[in-house]
């Protein structure tokens, strides 16, 4: 499986930090197709950045998790909604008024 | 199908999120919607014919009871986190939502009411909220670039999960709240905004109102010092003994 060598710069530090410079791009989904593909490749192949991609991914998770959605205070709800409902009959009365 | 147009002369909000996004809320892989928004985003996609120059006031009324207060929780959620308490939280909602809904006029049916909604929290928060502190300078691609760098030569030769990664993985969610009401407020917005909401770059750029680079280096840099804090917890509750082995 050396084939795609050829057409790459040499594995090695500068490898990594060109893939380590684009992981969050990667975990967020933001990269691009051909980055996308080079980034998978070279995870395939270096345990290192592929320890660091977990970690990236995990901290992701971690975030997600621990701001699970909280049910808005009931009381919130109805405040709002009174609000909404009166500015909204202010408005029909002003019409009116005119 | 979502509407993608844009009026002449109308404010660059979330209108032109929905541009390249789809269904917006969809864009990080893992995210699974919940019934809620699946429920939410039916009915807008229902609403997004409605003729707004022509509706009455009782069916604007409903319209927004029937789109955005099903985003209530939601939105107090990315309060609370924002605002870090509860009162404030209620009161950035309550603002929120009042503002919204006399602009309600201006949200473009069938677009990402979701998005619309963060852009007003979001500029809300920062007019009303912010402490009079001034944040530090946001920093350049260079400075990114630095860390980053810097993470590619310290990582370690070999090794799946490092033992950092299985330390954080064991810290409670306690933790990871705590950290992220640590850092600063734009960093933990757009932590907030990319993994809890899955907000694509660009959504988040709209809604923060700043350059997708600035969306990047807030990321990284909230990440950075997320990881940061969550690794000094663990080396305090003892799952891992110092940072310098975490980081092995």
């Amino acid at each position: 499986m050396n084939h795609h060598e050829e057409n790459r710069p040499a594995r090695g530090p500068a490898d990594c930090a060109d893939v380590v410079l684009r992981l969050f791009e990667f975990v967020d989904n933001e990269a691009g197709p051909v980055d996308q593909a080079r980034i998978r490749e070279h995870l395939d192949e270096c345990g290192s950045c592929l320890a660091e991609y977990e970690r990236d991914l995990l901290l992701k998770a971690l975030v997600r998790r621990a701001c699970a959605c909280e049910p808005a205070p009931a009381a919130l709800r109805t405040q709002i909604l009174t609000r909404i409902t009166t500015t909204s009959v202010t408005v029909v009365r002003d019409r009116r008024d005119r | 199908m979502l509407i993608t147009t844009h009026a002449p002369g109308e404010r660059t909000g979330a209108s032109a999120l929905v541009a390249d996004v789809g269904l917006g809320w969809t864009s990080m892989d893992t995210h699974q919607p919940t019934i809620e928004e699946l429920e939410a985003q039916a009915l807008a996609e229902a609403d997004a014919t409605v003729d707004v120059e022509n509706e009455t006031d009782q069916e604007r009324v409903a319209r927004f009871e029937r789109e955005a207060m099903p985003l209530l929780d939601q939105m107090y959620s990315a309060a609370l986190r924002t605002t870090r308490n509860p009162t404030d939280a209620e009161d950035l909602v309550q603002e929120t939502y009042a503002k919204a809904f006399a602009a309600f006029h201006q949200y473009r049916p069938g677009t990402n009411l979701k998005a619309w909604m963060y852009r007003i929290l979001t500029n809300t928060y920062i007019n009303t909220y912010r402490k009079k502190q001034r944040q530090p300078l946001e920093s350049d691609a260079a400075e990114v670039e630095d860390y980053q760098l810097a993470r590619a030569a310290s990582h370690s030769s070999k090794g799946l999960r490092s033992a950092e990664t299985e330390a954080l993985d064991h810290l409670p969610d306690s933790d990871v709240t705590k950290a992220l009401a640590s850092i600063g407020e734009d960093f933990r917005l757009a932590v907030y905004l990319a993994d809890v909401e899955g907000f694509s770059y660009k959504e988040i750029a709209e809604i923060m109102d700043t350059p997708i680079g600035t969306v990047m280096s807030r990321l990284h840099r909230g990440r950075k010092q997320l990881r940061e804090l969550l690794t000094d917890y663990a080396v305090e509750r003892g799952v891992i003994s110092s940072p310098e082995e975490a980081r092995r």
